[in-house]
């Protein structure tokens, strides 16, 4: 009974990749661009302009940077909206479930007796590892205008450090963590100075993220549309970082690896 | 023979990567109709959302560009790949990871409740109560 039910649905799931497979061999051939053509729609309308204009206009010289931040800014403020709410989302889900009591130090001992972690050479390689990553963050956050990098890669290493602090439990330092209310207080500010660097040219005269208006002091336009980009990765990258370490700490509490 | 190789050539360079977002969809949707564990649903979303980010990737490419990135002089609007795509994919692979986020903490929810995240056992036991 059970093995006749998995077995329809196995079938079911095969016919329908063999149809899908079918009709897009079928599509595919005609109507899609050939990779890498000049003139298809997608690279001839707006994206031209982008890359012709992004450095006059915004001072930077990652395009993808410049489109994300400045000319798509409101496409992104959701964006980070929406993985806030995700984050407040998975808190408010898991919030009524039972804790799995913390380990004291003893029982982790013995717990990862027969393990490598919390050895030596795994203290020894993270305290090597995690401040490069750190730095590596920053370097990422800083560059995303003039080289490659932005926000939310920046967010992802960082909350990337965090995860290797949690997950090899250097025992002298294993209570060292982040709690979920911080975190995800964290993770407010950072959409709420995103929100607040959209609204600051209002006040000045100007439209919502517009960074002409931003009030600093600047040679060119272009150089306020920078300070504003820059404003803008920053939230996003405290954004991200809450977020993932958010979920990571709400569903590491409850977890009981025992099972 | 030659000719029929060097066809099968031309359509692998040129519409090529189709197929393969195609397979990799195919292989996502096959994973959440069939297995009946509820995290391997989840893992298999995840990879149809990665077939769906390639698709849009492969748009952006052009012919000998390359990097959205003004390193040098700006040479011309076709020596750059298409920005748009990259920059719609950063956000969308960003909030992959929120659902993936939340699609966890539901199953440990389900877990919770039913004791079990397989399928056929939850539609044969009815959960304790709640």
């Amino acid at each position: 009974m059970e093995n006749k039910k998995v077995m329809k649905k196995k079938t079911i799931g095969l016919i329908l990749v063999i149809i899908i497979v079918a009709i897009g061999a079928l599509r595919v051939g005609k109507e899609l661009p050939t990779i890498g053509d000049l003139n298809t729609p997608a690279n001839t309308n707006i994206s031209r302009y982008y890359i012709s204009n992004a450095e006059n206009d915004t001072h930077a010289q990652n395009i993808v940077t410049a489109v994300l931040a400045d000319y798509r800014g409101f496409d992104t403020l959701f964006e980070t909206c929406v993985l806030f709410l995700s984050g407040i989302a998975a808190m408010v889900i898991l919030s009524d479930k039972k804790k799995i009591p913390e380990k004291s130090r003893e029982e982790l001992l013995a717990y990862h007796k027969d393990s490598n972690f919390g050895s030596k050479l795994m203290d020894g390689a993270f305290r090597i590892v995690v401040p490069i990553i750190l730095i590596y963050a920053v370097y990422v956050l800083f560059h995303g205008e003039v080289s490659l990098g932005g926000g939310f890669q920046a967010g992802a290493l960082i909350a990337c450090a965090y995860l290797l602090n949690r997950i090899i439990p250097n025992f002298e330092n294993a209570f060292r963590k982040v709690k979920v209310e911080i975190s995800l207080i964290a993770a407010g500010i950072g959409a709420f100075f995103f929100v607040l660097t959209g609204f600051i040219p209002m006040l000045y005269g100007g439209r919502f993220m517009e960074f002409d208006h931003l009030p600093f002091h600047a040679d060119t336009l272009s150089d306020l549309h920078a300070d504003g980009i820059l404003m803008v990765e920053i939230g996003v990258t405290v954004c991200v970082a809450g977020v993932i370490i958010t979920i990571l700490e709400v569903v590491l509490e409850r977890t009981d690896f025992d099972d | 023979m030659t000719e029929i190789l060097k066809s099968v050539e031309y359509f692998l360079a040129d519409r090529g990567i189709y197929m393969l977002t195609l397979v990799l969809l195919a292989i996502g949707i096959y994973g959440m109709i069939a297995c009946s564990n509820y995290m391997k649903k989840l893992m298999c979303m995840n990879i149809m959302q990665v077939s769906i980010i390639f698709f849009f990737l492969t748009f952006g490419q052009k012919e000998g560009a390359t990097i959205p990135v003004l390193l040098n002089d700006f040479l011309s609007a076709d020596a750059y790949i298409n920005p748009v795509p990259h920059a719609l994919m950063l956000t969308a692979i960003v909030v992959s990871l929120g659902i993936t986020g939340v699609g966890l903490a539901l199953l440990m929810r389900i877990k919770d409740i039913y004791g079990t995240i397989e399928e056929s056992e939850i539609t044969g036991k009815g959960g304790n109560g709640k």
